[in-house]
């Protein structure tokens, strides 16, 4: 590999990626701190007052309330997304009749733009005229707050959350079955590995680096969430339902306190890296140990 | 050897590679760049709150449309977004100073642009054209700071209470007056299931129209300017009790029971579908409801016997202006056009045309209005001008930032939702007052 | 015998959860398509009724957007920003993982540097953008949407790519050394091809991304010819009007493209599959 390592080579391979990438994502985050430090209503001269928006942010009970519905999104999520996603993976291996169509179909909602899941699932969970609380009227059941209520809406946003991303954290998982070394997988089998261990001492330790990948990605979809939020509830009753990202689109555009939306800004990209080099970091532990 | 050679063939193919990559981009870029600017017709850019300004927006469409053929030499660009992306749209172009040249935007958001310079003074030009004397005194100045003017009024803000006739027969109730009146309806109503007020807080915390003309019923038009400049509390006795009758309303099961899910645009078809004997809106949902048929009456609200002042007031002000951008000064022809289209909109022409379109004038226009197709409108301009009835100068949320206004919105929600105590919703919006 | 019948039977079950997973993601989907067939006042009034289905809201939504147009713009911006999105991505992750740096900690930290912007929502990037817009003179044309959108799908396509990589064995390319192989032909010819079950999904993923990203469309087209699909669902959202109807029928419309695009690639996986067992 040396061989082909010279230092120009590796300049021309990693140069218009590193070059595009600082332009137009890194400058922009650096620019954009830069407002979370200053009062700033969106027009005129930006006025510079250190930390003052992320103090006053440490008193905004909204705020919290947003980082605690995040946090509760991002805990069910994952929790649940991870097995479930690569279960389907496994299951959509195996020969069965119109496996290749189900894989697309099950990709399915991976491909509608948040803002319509948001809109779908309204009709479907809205207390009053959703297809869930219809059907449970029908057995007899009174209608439960699943969004808009005092409670459940995090994790509802949950549900619709995984019910949106298993497709595609399945076709990661699809893919990287696919890459694995078929003769390892051969070898086991012929040392009479039942399939529950060829699972588990053979594929699940073989796929550590697509593990990574897929919780990499919904950690930091999941710091994302905005459209869902804002289409089921609009964030209320009065925020409690608000996520990081939908609180501070409401500050940034319809409060239009840009220097204050930023600053939320900057913690939700900070905080979304942070989980995500921990649970690395927490990972490749447990495979030591 | 062969290992130098295919290093050559590598650099070369990238090369290709982005020569290749660059050359579509810089293409697809021309493409759209060449329709430049000759000497022809005088293009201005309108710039609007809905998307689809056609179907949206028909008064304005109509006006634009009726503009454009009496000023062969003169087009309208009409675009728009949703107004959420719309401001956002705005905010960012400001700052670049790539404004379209007219825009509809909330009056707030224009003071602010005004102040960093953005704005055209349009004093002069409303004086040139004579309009000044047109406009009720108080539109003039809701949108001016000292001399300089700073917006022009879109439609007219006219809101309350729409109404459904059969509704309140079929259960043998009367239109209120008073809010125990209110309060009676709502309890008669609830027992059987149906919906008194109906309104949605999901994507739209501000469609709380009637609860804002209810704060003028508690003096909030004396308070303001004491609330501003620090003297006085929005955290007050007077407003205290308006937050504890709504929460009163809220107990006697006035409001949907999806109220937080639910849509602006779903508590209108809860009302125009029959479910909901009163819509919390204004007189822009008239055409909504002829459409659909219902029969339909417009109150200005419930009275109040502990209220602060004059109990019969009507909100009929001003909404969101339209502001014109700094830089068409710098362009003779640009800025001809504008006053041209200025003159227009505000000709009586134009605002029968906002009548046709279910828009009440905003000048002093008396208009025609067809009682057996637009019942719902005229209803509501009835309403408007009944002998005695007054208007505010301004809805309370117009003459706050846009932080507060969004708190005040929030408290009322907050207190319908059973989200926030009457005193815990009061503290919301001082404390929004208190971080200016 | 009891082994052949177990084995079947295992499938069985297999095939009936695979049937009733896939039935139950897609439900919501269906619900789509049903509500675009029905008359706007039924959708809040009344969802479930199959007494009045209609095509009007096609007809709506075909006749009031320029879905042709809408369509061009996104395909363009699509391929030009897919194409050299993942290009670029290979190349670059092709350097972290095979290539020998000088000093290795470079190497991983600029992989670092890079897989760090999965971790910035967009809204962070509007204003910066639109102004970087501006200032290059790219603004109006389609390269202001094409540049961000390629920018961003790089620490995406890094992470897949990377991650794959380094799972997979690097023999078979130290064979292609020792056979005389030089850079180009080792990614193009040797490792390319391995990973085509990774880069067909990665193009899925980016591709999907282009169909339906919002904010930086909304706010970087100024120019109605060259509004992109993702507009389309919400031309039907006006400030005191919501055509749920409309909504619905150009979701379905903006959707039924991207499926049938899913369901090409889709056949390029299984092709990847074939050719890494092949291997050698």
């Amino acid at each position: 590999m040396v061989w082909i390592s010279s230092r120009w080579k590796i300049v021309v391979m990693v140069g218009p990626a590193l070059i595009l990438f600082s332009v137009f994502v890194v400058y922009p985050v650096v620019y954009s701190m830069g407002f979370s430090l200053t009062k700033f209503q969106g027009f005129g001269t930006p006025e510079f007052i250190g930390f003052k928006n992320y103090l006053a942010l440490a008193d905004d009970p909204f705020f919290w309330q947003s980082l605690q519905n995040t946090i509760i999104i991002l805990v069910v999520s994952i929790v649940l997304l991870v097995p479930l996603s690569f279960g389907l993976a496994l299951l959509l291996r195996r020969k069965i009749p119109g496996g290749a169509g189900m894989r697309a179909l099950v990709f399915g909602p991976a491909i509608i733009a948040p803002i319509l899941i948001g809109l779908i699932w309204v009709f479907i969970l809205d207390p009053k005229i959703g297809l869930i609380n219809r059907l449970l009227a029908g057995i007899g059941i009174p209608p439960v707050q699943w969004i808009g209520g005092d409670i459940l809406t995090p994790y509802a946003v949950s549900a619709v959350f995984i019910w949106s991303s298993i497709g595609f954290a399945m076709t990661i998982f699809y893919a990287g079955l696919q890459v694995l070394p078929e003769d390892v997988m051969e070898a086991s089998s012929l040392d009479g590995a039942t399939g529950w261990q060829q699972l588990r001492y053979v594929t699940v330790p073989m796929m550590r680096e697509t593990f990574a990948i897929v919780a990499i990605l919904l950690i930091t979809n999941v710091f994302k969430i905005f459209e869902l939020v804002y289409m089921l509830t609009g964030g209320g009753p009065v925020h409690r339902s608000d996520t990081l990202v939908s609180y501070m689109y409401f500050v940034t555009f319809t409060n239009q306190q840009y220097g204050s939306g930023m600053a939320i800004a900057v913690i939700v990209t900070v905080l979304s890296a942070i989980v995500s080099i921990g649970y690395l970091v927490l990972s490749r532990e447990r495979k030591i140990a | 050897m062969q290992h130098s050679s295919s290093k050559s063939s590598l650099a070369r193919r990238i090369a290709v590679g982005l020569v290749t990559a660059s050359t579509i981009v810089a293409l697809a870029g021309c493409a759209t760049a060449g329709s430049g600017t000759a000497s022809g017709p005088t293009e201005i850019t309108l710039s609007m709150q809905n998307p689809d300004v056609k179907t949206a927006d028909p008064a304005t469409w109509a006006i634009v449309q009726a503009f454009e053929k009496a000023n062969p030499d003169i087009t309208v660009t009409v675009s728009g977004e949703a107004v959420a992306e719309h401001l956002q749209k705005l905010s960012i172009a400001a700052q670049s100073d790539t404004l379209p040249d007219i825009f509809w935007v909330y009056k707030s958001t224009a003071v602010d642009m005004q102040k960093a310079g953005k704005l055209l003074d349009l004093a002069p030009v409303l004086d040139e054209l004579g309009l000044t004397d047109k406009f009720p005194a108080s539109t003039v100045s809701n949108f001016s700071t000292d001399k300089v003017i700073f917006g022009v009024p879109y439609q007219g803000l006219l809101t309350g209470l729409w109404y459904n006739k059969k509704v309140l027969a079929d259960n043998g109730l009367d239109v209120p007056v008073t809010f125990d009146d209110l309060i009676n309806v709502a309890k008669t109503l609830s027992a059987k299931g149906i919906t008194t007020i109906s309104n949605g807080a999901n994507q739209s915390s501000f469609s709380v129209w009637s609860f804002l003309v209810d704060l003028d019923r508690f003096g909030y038009q004396d308070k303001i300017q004491g609330i501003l400049a620090g003297t006085e509390k929005y955290n007050n006795a007077d407003f205290l009790r308006l937050y504890q009758h709504i929460a009163e309303l809220r107990d006697a099961g006035a409001f949907a029971s999806n109220v937080s899910t639910q849509t602006y645009q779903q508590a209108v078809d809860q009302f125009t579908g029959g479910n909901a004997a009163m819509l919390d809106a204004g007189v822009w949902a008239s055409s909504a409801i002829q459409d659909a048929g219902i029969d339909a009456g417009f109150w200005a609200g419930p009275q109040f016997s502990d209220g602060v002042g004059d109990q019969k007031i009507v909100m009929n002000v001003a909404s969101a202006p339209f502001a014109v951008a700094a830089k068409v000064g710098d362009n003779a022809a640009k800025l001809a056009a504008v006053k041209k289209f200025i003159a227009f909109y505000y000709s009586d022409e134009a605002q029968q045309l906002l009548v046709d379109n279910g828009q009440p004038p905003v000048t002093t226009y008396a208009p025609q209005v067809d009682a057996t197709k637009q019942g719902a409108l005229k209803a509501a301009l009835d309403t408007a001008t009944a002998p005695g009835v007054t208007s505010p100068e301004t809805q309370p949320d117009l003459i706050v930032s846009t932080a507060v206004a969004s708190a005040m919105y929030d408290s009322i929600y907050g207190v319908i939702q059973a989200q926030l105590t009457p005193q815990a919703a009061l503290e919301l919006v001082q404390k929004a007052f208190d971080a200016q | 015998m009891t082994g052949t019948r177990s084995f079947s039977g295992t499938r069985l079950v297999a095939a009936a959860a695979a049937y009733l997973v896939t039935f139950l993601i897609l439900l919501p989907l269906l619900w789509i398509v049903l509500l675009s067939l029905q008359p706007s006042g039924n959708i809040l009034s009344n969802p479930f009724s199959f007494d009045s289905l209609t095509l009007q809201n096609y007809v709506n939504a075909i006749t009031s957007l320029p879905l042709l147009q809408m369509y061009g713009n996104t395909i363009l911006i699509a391929l030009v920003s897919v194409t050299v999105g993942a290009a670029v991505s290979f190349m670059a992750a092709f350097a972290f993982t095979r290539m020998v740096f000088r000093r290795k900690r470079v190497q991983s930290s600029m992989r670092l540097y890079v897989l760090a912007g999965l971790a910035v929502p967009v809204y962070i990037l509007l204003f910066p953008v639109y102004r970087l817009d501006l200032a290059l003179g790219v603004f109006g044309t389609y390269a202001a949407l094409i540049l961000p959108y390629i920018a961003v799908s790089i620490p995406f396509n890094t992470l897949l790519l990377t991650g794959f990589l380094r799972e997979f064995p690097a023999e078979l390319e130290e064979a292609a050394i020792i056979d005389g192989a030089g850079l180009w032909r080792l990614c193009w010819s040797v490792v390319l091809p391995l990973m085509r079950p990774v880069i067909a999904t990665i193009l899925i993923f980016n591709v999907v991304y282009v169909f339906n990203e919002f904010p930086f469309a909304s706010i970087l087209i100024n120019n109605p010819q060259m509004v992109t699909v993702s507009l389309a669902v919400s031309r039907f959202q006006g400030q005191f009007t919501v055509d749920y109807g409309g909504m619905m029928a150009s979701a379905t419309l903006v959707l039924l493209p991207q499926l049938i695009i899913y369901a090409i690639f889709q056949r390029q996986v299984i092709a990847g599959l074939t050719v890494g067992a092949v291997k050698g």
